[in-house]
């Protein structure tokens, strides 16, 4: 995969504009602490230690407030106005640097997610189908379910270096315990009379699996699947901001890094808008499959 | 036992047993056997409607699953046509009180579920078309043409039942096993699925076996009518019923052939019921035994004491 290089003249864009204006209307620290708030400064100093920025350097900023960045000559906002990341956003579609990072992005969390997919709904079934399986897993499954993805991610990187594998890997690892839990969950509350009367009809146990177990259990499964798509982006941004030469996380530190600020917001609100679309289209499908469920709440009254 | 005039049996019961594992609980840590049924032996003729009655807890539900090849018995053996029920099979169809209907399919797919891998005549899988046609065909059959594309929570329980039913007849089966299935349903509505099972009965030439709680619906349904003493489940009595001329348009359940046939069928479920309780069987602990049962002491007095 190709490696976008980021542009490193930072000082020459033009955005010293912005930071008047961002001076200019936040001046009551009131009118724009929200977009602020959604900075995050992981390892943020020994980063700046590292690029010999100099320890006595304001690193974190607090919410809403200006910071001084040397090299550049003039105040720098940490919250640029709205237009300077639509801007910047517009420049990096441009010069196609964002779907680069995008696809990159989009390609792991995709394979994880389909690796987790089916291979926690076809795991969740057997658990739930055979009681000897669920006590010989059980204890290990609870285990691994409480160990946070992100804490696990040094151990993954170690094993199996900074590069795809590792991501993927990750993602899945993420994705996997919802939807397994999900799975497990919607066959064991499944009607047992509608396994009998499958049975009844002459069904072999591979086409019970596949004709009742599954389809009765696919609204709580894209429960699972639902929560999973949320935490496998989650995850693999945070994987991409710690090591990797693409993709969102890697454009948001990046960007941060090289005081490119406004690309920095535009790799967040892709991040944001990715995950919005992504619910929203897991939302869909899984309407589209639990159409069979009775209306519950208001719309049924 | 074979009822006199009719053929070579299309269903025999011998001497089937069935006992259940009671699970252990902090009052009787052990666990215990329960007998649900005990030596039942019945045989049922091709094309027969025979009713099963008898007490709640008298194992009419753990005989029809042993018919049905969903559960094995521990004594006896079921044939079919003179072959061991060894599983389900498409000889037999399975109607349940509860409907049992997969609420992700419409109506259609619900009645063309048991086609899928199914076989037509010319020994080739039925395709999607012909699975289709045939749901449409058996809904009509039960009344329902115009809601195929509904699904099970967009239906009546009255229509639900008639989609099972309609379910187990496109299965094609020569047996149809049904338990208790109008229960649940309001009494215009069961009178009306009555008829109708009646009238399909009749033109299908099926063997049917229907239990139920309801000693009207029994008598009135069935040619036979199999009565089950309390727990453990055995063969109390078969009481043969004819009400006469059915085709006409008179109200049979008023007629005197049926409140006489009705008053058989109650005497002797009402004798279990106090058999029962003079056995101390009202004391039925929730493990399922009854400490005081003597039921092999009891001699069997019942036949000819009714009506
Ligand atoms: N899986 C089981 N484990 C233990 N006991 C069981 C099991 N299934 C049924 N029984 C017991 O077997 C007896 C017969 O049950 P069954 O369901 O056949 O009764 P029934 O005649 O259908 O009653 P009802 O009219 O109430 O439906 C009951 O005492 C019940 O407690
Ligand atoms: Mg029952």
């Amino acid at each position: 995969m190709a490696t976008p290089t980021l542009t490193k003249t930072a000082s020459s864009r033009s955005w010293k504009v912005g930071v008047g204006e961002f001076f200019g209307n936040c001046r009551g620290v009131t009118s724009c602490p929200t977009l602020s708030s959604l900075v995050q400064y992981p390892a943020r100093k020994g980063r700046a230690r590292r690029l010999g920025l100099g320890s006595n350097h304001p690193v974190p900023a607090p919410v809403g407030v200006r910071t001084r960045v040397p090299g550049t000559g003039g105040h720098q906002g940490i919250l640029p106005p709205l237009h300077e990341v639509l801007n910047a956003l517009g420049s990096l579609i441009s010069k196609g640097q964002l779907q680069t990072h995008l696809a990159a992005s989009l390609t792991r969390s995709a394979s994880g997610f389909e690796i987790a997919v089916v291979t926690a709904v076809v795991l969740g079934l057997l658990v739930a189908w055979y009681r000897s399986l669920d006590r010989f897993l059980n204890p290990l499954l609870e285990v691994f379910r409480n160990t946070a993805a992100l804490a696990l991610l040094p151990v993954f990187t170690l094993l199996l270096g900074i590069g795809e594998i590792s991501k993927i890997s990750i993602v899945a690892y993420a994705a996997f315990f919802p939807v397994l839990l999900n799975t497990i969950a919607g066959v064991r509350t499944m009607d047992p009379l509608l396994i009998r009367a499958a049975r009844s009809l002459g069904l072999s146990n591979f086409r019970l699996f596949q004709k009742v177990i599954l389809p009765s259990a696919v609204p709580t499964i894209f429960t699972g699947i639902r929560m999973a798509g949320t935490s496998s982006i989650l995850v693999l941004i945070a994987a991409e901001m710690v090591g990797a030469k693409a993709g969102l996380g890697y454009l948001i530190v990046n960007s941060q890094m090289s005081f490119l600020i406004p690309d920095m917001y535009a790799g967040i609100l892709t991040v944001s808008l990715l995950g919005l679309l992504v619910n929203y289209l897991l939302v869909a499908v899984e309407r589209h499959f639990s159409r069979w469920r009775t209306a519950v709440g208001s719309q049924s009254l | 036992m074979t009822a006199p005039g009719y053929p070579a049996p299309k269903i025999s019961l011998r001497h089937i047993g069935k006992e259940f594992t009671v699970r252990p609980t902090k009052e009787n840590p052990q666990g215990s056997r329960l007998t649900a049924l005990q030596d039942i032996s019945l045989e049922v003729a091709a094309g027969e409607f025979l009713t099963l009655v008898g007490p709640s807890g008298s194992g009419k539900t753990t005989l029809l699953d042993i018919l049905a090849g969903l559960t094995k018995p521990d004594n006896g053996q079921v044939l079919v046509d003179g072959k061991e029920v060894t599983g389900p099979g498409r000889d037999r169809a399975v109607v349940f009180q509860q409907y049992a209907l997969f609420p992700w399919r419409t109506a259609a797919a619900n009645v063309s579920f048991g086609l899928e891998g199914a076989t037509g005549l010319d020994g080739r899988k039925l395709s999607r078309s012909q699975r289709a046609e045939k749901a449409r065909e058996y809904l009509q059959l039960v009344g329902l043409a115009g809601f195929e594309e509904r699904f099970p929570h967009e239906l009546s329980g009255g229509m639900k039942q008639r989609v099972a039913i309609a379910r187990s007849l496109a299965y094609e089966p020569d047996i149809l096993l049904m338990d208790e299935p109008f229960a649940a349903l309001d009494a215009q509505t069961r009178e009306q699925l009555q008829d109708e099972l009646l009238r399909i009965w009749r033109s299908t030439g099926k063997t049917i076996i229907f239990i139920t709680h309801g000693i009207d619906e029994a008598v009135y349904l069935g040619q036979r009518v199999a009565v089950l003493s309390s727990r453990p489940g055995r063969l109390k009595q078969l009481v043969d019923i004819d009400l006469g001329d059915r085709d006409g348009d008179v109200d049979l359940r008023s007629g005197a052939a049926f409140v006489e046939h009705r008053h058989r069928v109650w005497s002797l479920l009402h004798e279990e019921v106090l058999r029962a309780q003079e056995a101390g069987h009202a004391k039925i602990q929730p493990d399922g035994s009854a400490p005081d049962e003597t039921w092999d002491a009891t001699p069997q007095t019942t036949h000819g004491k009714a009506a």
